[in-house]
């Protein structure tokens, strides 16, 4: 009776293996990813929609990343549950990779052609400073833009300005009718760092790069100077009141609906600012404090791309199947930035293109290949502590409470 | 009863989940934090024993000034709005000659159960400089009076602690009500018998039997103050600069945002002793004394004798 219990349960053993494989049965992937906006939502779906035709037992499990600087991730990498792909940036990247949690992709970024595909210029954000590749990169270069509604400078009889002197004066008429002269979404830690950034950038190119690298220290003359230009700014009402309180939602509903004549975001919002003020909205070079400096300095921009992208835990059953998932979403994140978000800034060669880019678009592509520096978005930065610092102490010049010799000595007194 | 009572295994049985649970959900963490905040941690990668070093860098930040100030004007703030306002309504609605009493109870409790994030988010749109209701409001008053209620290095914390007071009040006042609702009726009636207000009623006889609902309000209040969090995230990300912070800000921005747990473990530890500083302070104010009820009832028995 025993030997025919275990016959039978070895047979059934057996048959539902056989019907599983016949089956064809899925491995699920767990992916951490960003998925909360078209410009985060369309590229994923569109990268899963084709990942089921290339991988058919493929299956991905979504889990979408929180805006929190990564200590969601870093809460699953100290619990050892990282899941097999996630998506991470610049600022935690030294954290996993000395506790071992990032997979090395240099093989497979070879066997899949995913590193000849990544543009030159993007070479930067493929390969860590150890020579290694450690995630997958789909965004390029990208880059803090001063959005300008003008007709609100036409309706008021007010020249584009080219200086800080001039943006000041026309604050001042801006003020006097009503009009905020530039939403800010400072409550935003970055938002207010590339303000920051925009100004240093005049005196100093290499900007807050420069300070999170070492080569500049913030008690150097161009970013005090840079600190009292913000300051001044700020207490000549350039921003609007309670810059530091308000959020995205708010200071672009203020340019989009005509109530602020500038605003600074990324590339990334051209289609938003063309959809709702048409070619009203452009971009501009940002001012300087002289008329030589604007020109002189107009190739300087802020912000750029980031060691960042798809990463693979190595500890993962499928580790080496979920790398070449990793690298071929990055590659569909290209294809859909290109086609479906008319956003050619990235960072793989995918033979794609889109002539119906935004005409803003099209000047920004234009412009890039005389750009002679450019610096990083917050997220972009290496170091936590200098990000924390200048964001804050951004914020702080912004609201106009702060003097800008307060706020050098305190990020002076933390990067110490 | 009594067999239970006195058989310590039985005592040890009942004891034993409750304190299991806590050893390792509250206690356990808590000596942790204590542990990492001598350390250099970024917590995932071992941690480097530093001594005091975190502790000495704490103390050297502008920022844990600033965010012990504001750990007081909070409490300050709520522990006044909350006690006097819930105090006063709790009166209200427990006398019997106002009406709706019922939906009274109701209101003053609804803004408890409302998420925390869409409290602020009403606030701040409230509160909003260019187009917010109250400067509305005073625009068209023809008042110029124009306030940037969160902006305001040295006010935000202020207008932050009344939105956080406007909340909880009804946590409060549901306190209070059913604290007085276990006083007996018999107490006033005798002290109307004796020609009694009813303000001296409530002094002589709700306010000192309601000594330890007190006691236990004074510490949701004064703890809640030094401890906020939730309020400045939402409202003003800590700012202007580092204006809106308080010690748990700092310990979440260093562990969460710059990466140094250990650092931000040794704003924890300040934090949970500030607190139990504060816990002391108040048990030893509230301690029994003779309530001048007691000490009236006593001087009328010695009387008697």
């Amino acid at each position: 009776m025993k030997k025919f219990l275990a016959l039978l349960l070895a047979a059934l053993l057996v048959f539902s293996c056989v019907s599983a494989l016949a089956e064809g049965e899925k491995i699920v992937l767990k992916i951490y990813a960003q998925y909360a906006d078209d410009d985060t939502k369309i590229p994923y779906d569109y990268a899963v929609e084709k990942l089921a035709e290339a991988y058919p037992n493929v299956e991905l499990e979504l889990i979408v990343q929180a805006q929190d600087d990564g200590a969601t991730l870093l809460s699953l990498a100290a619990g050892g549950q990282l899941p097999d792909i996630y998506q991470t940036g610049s600022g935690i990247f030294a954290t996993l990779r000395q506790s071992n949690q990032m997979m090395v992709l240099n093989d497979v970024a070879e066997r899949t052609g995913f590193a000849a595909k990544v543009y030159d210029t993007c070479k930067e954000f493929l390969y860590s400073d150890d020579g290694n590749i450690y995630a997958f990169p789909y965004a390029g270069h990208e880059y803090v833009l001063l959005y300008v509604n003008k007709a609100l400078f036409e309706q008021y009889n007010l020249e584009i300005p080219t200086t800080f002197d001039e943006l000041k004066a026309c604050a001042e008429v801006f003020n006097a009718n009503g009009i905020v002269p530039m939403a800010l979404f400072a409550q935003e830690g970055w938002n207010a760092a590339a303000v920051y950034d925009i100004v240093a950038t005049r005196y100093n190119a290499g900007g807050i790069k420069a300070l999170d690298n070492g080569t500049a220290s913030i008690t150097d003359e161009a970013y005090v100077k840079a600190a009292e230009v913000v300051a001044d700014l700020a207490q000549a009402g350039v921003f609007q009141t309670g810059a530091t309180s308000t959020n995205y939602d708010q200071a672009s509903e203020m340019f989009l609906s005509g109530k602020a004549a500038m605003f600074v975001n990324g590339q990334w919002y051209i289609p938003d600012a063309e959809k709702a003020l048409g070619e009203n909205a452009i971009w501009i070079p940002y001012p300087s404090y002289s008329e030589e400096a604007f020109e002189a300095s107009k190739t300087a921009f802020c912000g750029s791309g980031s060691v960042s992208g798809y990463a693979v835990n190595p500890d993962s059953p499928n580790a080496e199947l979920a790398a070449e998932v990793a690298a071929f979403i990055s590659e569909k994140y290209c294809e859909a930035k290109i086609v479906l978000r008319s956003s050619p800034l990235v960072a793989l060669d995918v033979g794609m293109t889109n002539d119906e880019l935004p005409v803003m678009m099209q000047d920004l592509v234009a412009t890039i290949p005389t750009m002679t520096s450019t610096t990083a978005f917050t997220w972009g930065l290496t170091n936590p502590t200098f990000t924390e610092a200048i964001g804050t102490w951004s914020q702080a010049l912004i609201s106009g409470e702060y003097s800008a010799q307060e706020v050098i000595d305190e990020i002076a007194a933390v990067m110490e | 009863m009594k067999r239970y009572l006195s058989n310590r295994w039985a005592i040890i049985a009942f004891i034993a989940p409750a304190l299991i649970l806590f050893g390792v959900f509250v206690f356990y963490p808590l000596l942790q934090v204590f542990f990492y905040s001598f350390t250099e941690w970024d917590g995932v990668n071992p941690a480097v024993f530093t001594g005091l070093a975190n502790y000495r860098k704490l103390f050297d930040y502008s920022a844990f000034k600033v965010a012990n100030l504001n750990g007081l004007k909070f409490g300050a703030v709520i522990t006044v709005y909350q006690i006097v306002l819930a105090t006063i309504f709790a009166i209200a609605v427990s006398d019997k000659r106002i009406h709706c009493r019922k939906f009274f109870r109701t209101a003053y409790f609804i803004p408890v159960v409302l998420s925390v994030t869409v409290v602020c988010q009403l606030w701040v749109s409230i509160m909003e400089p260019t187009n917010g209701l109250i400067n509305a409001i005073a625009r068209a008053l023809g008042i110029n009076w124009q306030q940037n209620w969160l902006g305001k290095r040295y006010e935000a914390i202020y207008a932050i602690a009344f939105v956080n007071a406007w909340q909880w009040m009804g946590y409060q006042f549901a306190l209070l009500v059913a604290g007085m609702k276990s006083i007996g009726e018999e107490y006033y009636e005798a002290a109307e018998i004796d020609g009694a207000t009813a303000l001296k009623s409530h002094w002589y006889i709700t306010l000192p039997l309601l000594k330890d609902t007190y006691n236990f309000c004074l510490l949701v209040s004064v703890t809640g103050g030094i401890k906020a969090f939730t309020e400045m995230q939402i409202m003003t990300g800590g700012g202007p600069g580092t204006a809106t912070y308080t010690l748990t800000y700092i310990m979440y921005r260093q562990a969460f945002v710059s990466h140094k747990y250990g650092y931000g473990l040794s704003a924890a530890a300040i934090l949970v002793l500030e607190c139990l500083v504060v816990i002391m302070i108040l048990n030893w104010l509230f301690k029994d004394r003779e309530t001048p009820l007691l000490k009236r009832r006593s001087l009328k028995g010695g009387e008697l004798a």
